[in-house]
């Protein structure tokens, strides 16, 4: 039991620093990107690659992945960023479904469908990581350092330059902001630290494939962050502990069909988020319930 | 203060031929306007408009809807680019130049629709207009912030938003909402205001301050131009307008010559 409730925590932490990651350029931007797991896989995979054949350690393996999905995002950021936001949308879909096809392809960065097998346990500074609780320390420590960098960002003059493209693009140019840049910068932010993520989970299963990264996975974290409330430190953490939580909750209900859980927690999924739209469209966290941010 | 509307005499128009106020003649232009032309397909929106924005006056565009006045303010600031024509800044093109960039070089403007940053407070609202050259955060320690924060209360207590400084501009009043829109472009250290009709709506206090407002930033060398269509606002605030319809610049001068012309009038008022 406490080595389920271990794995859940872990996972937990992981999908946290995902939705607060995926939160940065939701809540604060308002970029609505559908492209998160592709900077979560690229996180995973080049951790995976670099602890393989280079080394496991974790100030070398995470660096690493941060630069690949930072690299990465600009190919999508710079030309997308410079049109209105829903055209991001429909760019970040289609870098998602052009992501998901080369990790299923790429056989020698991803192991292709197959995955990549045996990565090794991560070390920090040669101290090899490769218990529950210690997997469950670290993430939650990556997780606080993140919202640490996260709180403090939105708090500066960037932050407010953020916000302010957010609720009025022309203004903020009008105002002598350099949207395209500004935008692009916390587009390749957000996606180096969900490497972060990538990474984490990459040495927690040591074992990964496409199934992970796909366009399920982004909707999975645009959920958390709007269910739990954009634009807040809280709303991520608590999305994503609530849809984590949910299929195990599920189980626990003996009278609903087992075998249809994964349809019955699509179904809730859909429906948490009719009704927050409708009646807190902010999330549960928002302090505004009218839709403030 | 009295609920009647003030004359721009009675707050303090200044005479003429006194330092970067007064008169129109004789001042630096800080804003060339050369025939600029704009076609949105069929529709001719600016017609080869050529006007003078001179320093330290007031001048305002007038004209009826439609007339292109907010597409001249587009076009100035960058949002949209003319079809032919220049505008110079200070003797520089800023045709082709990014909106940020304009902005930058020290033309600030308004909207009609305030596109106010809603869910930032007030006091956010006014830092984020001082912040337009920063990244990640102001240089230049705690003196600079001690002295942004001061500007910031200056701005608040002369636009009267003191009371409403953590409220979100989403939960202004209306009148308040026009004041934080003017308290916006104060924060800025733009030399040219361009206005998109600051005034309308303002009840008679609201709007006497804003006046009073507008003449003390004139006063200290800000050059302002102003969309209006009230006729009563255009006389008080005016020291130059400039009239278009349909496009073009039909007249340019002195507020008594342009509003004393019957064809403008008739033109104002659709009797054409």
């Amino acid at each position: 039991m406490t080595a389920y409730i271990l794995n859940l925590l872990v996972l937990i932490s992981v999908y946290a620093i995902l939705s607060t990651t995926l939160n940065f350029i939701i809540g604060y931007a308002g970029i609505f990107s559908l492209a998160h797991a592709v900077f979560f896989g690229i996180g995973g995979y080049t951790a995976a690659l670099v602890a393989m054949n280079v080394t496991p350690e974790f100030f070398v393996a995470i660096p690493v992945a941060m630069a690949a999905a930072a690299v990465t995002s600009l190919l999508l950021a710079l030309p997308a960023l410079r049109v209105r936001g829903e055209y991001f949308v429909a760019a970040s879909l289609g870098l998602q479904v052009l992501a998901v096809t080369l990790f299923s392809e790429w056989k020698s960065f991803t192991g292709g469908i197959g995955g990549v097998i045996g990565i090794p346990a991560v070390e920090m500074l040669g101290y090899p990581i490769y218990k529950p609780w210690q997997f469950l320390l670290m993430s939650l420590i990556c997780l606080v350092i993140i919202i640490g960098i996260i709180r403090i960002l939105v708090h500066t003059s960037f932050g407010r330059s953020l916000k302010a493209i957010r609720d009025s693009e022309s203004a903020a140019l009008a105002s002598g902001k350099n949207v395209t840049v500004i935008k692009t910068l916390s587009v390749v932010l957000s996606s180096a630290l969900a490497a972060v993520a990538g990474a984490l989970y990459a040495f927690y299963m040591s074992f990964i494939n496409v199934q992970s990264f796909m366009l399920d996975t982004s909707v999975l974290v645009m959920a958390m962050v709007i269910i739990g409330g954009t634009a807040t430190i809280l709303g991520p953490l608590l999305g994503a502990a609530l849809l984590m939580l949910m299929p195990s909750v599920l189980t626990y209900l003996s009278f609903l069909p087992q075998t249809e859980i994964g349809s019955i927690q699509q179904i809730v999924y859909g429906m948490a988020m009719v009704l927050l739209m409708i009646f807190r469209p902010g999330g549960i966290v928002s302090s505004h319930p009218g839709g403030g941010k | 203060m009295s609920e009647q509307l003030m004359t721009a005499q009675e707050i303090e128009k200044p005479a003429p031929g006194s330092g970067f106020t007064g008169s129109t003649d004789g001042q630096d232009v800080l804003l060339e306007i050369t025939d600029l032309s704009k076609n949105f397909g069929g529709l001719q929106a600016i017609n080869d408009v050529s006007l003078n924005l001179r320093a330290g006056i007031i001048t305002t565009l007038v004209g009826p809807n439609g007339a292109g006045k907010t597409t001249l303010f587009n076009m100035i600031t960058g949002h949209i680019s003319p079809s032919e024509g220049d505008v110079s800044w200070q003797g520089e093109s800023v045709i082709g130049q990014a909106p940020w960039r304009i902005a930058r070089a020290g033309i600030a403007r308004t909207f009609q629709d305030l596109r106010l940053f809603t869910h930032m407070t007030v006091e956010e609202n006014i830092l984020t207009m001082m912040e337009s050259g920063s990244w990640l955060w102001q240089s230049g320690g705690k003196f600079r912030k001690a002295k942004r924060l001061d500007k910031v209360n200056q701005i608040l207590e002369r636009t009267g938003l003191t009371d409403k400084r953590h409220t979100r501009a989403l939960d202004l009043a209306y009148a308040e909402r026009k004041f934080l829109s003017l308290a916006r472009i104060m924060a800025t250290d733009s030399r040219l205001w361009l206005l998109d009709e600051p005034a309308s709506g303002l009840d008679p206090n609201s709007y006497n301050l804003f006046l009073r407002l507008l003449r003390e930033e004139v006063k200290e060398g800000i050059t302002v131009c102003i969309i209006e269509h009230n006729l009563d606002i255009v006389v008080n605030i005016s020291d130059r307008i400039a009239f278009l319809d349909q496009g073009k610049l039909l007249a340019d001068g002195e507020p008594q010559a342009i509003l004393n012309d019957p064809a403008l009038a008739a033109i104002y008022f659709g009797e054409r």
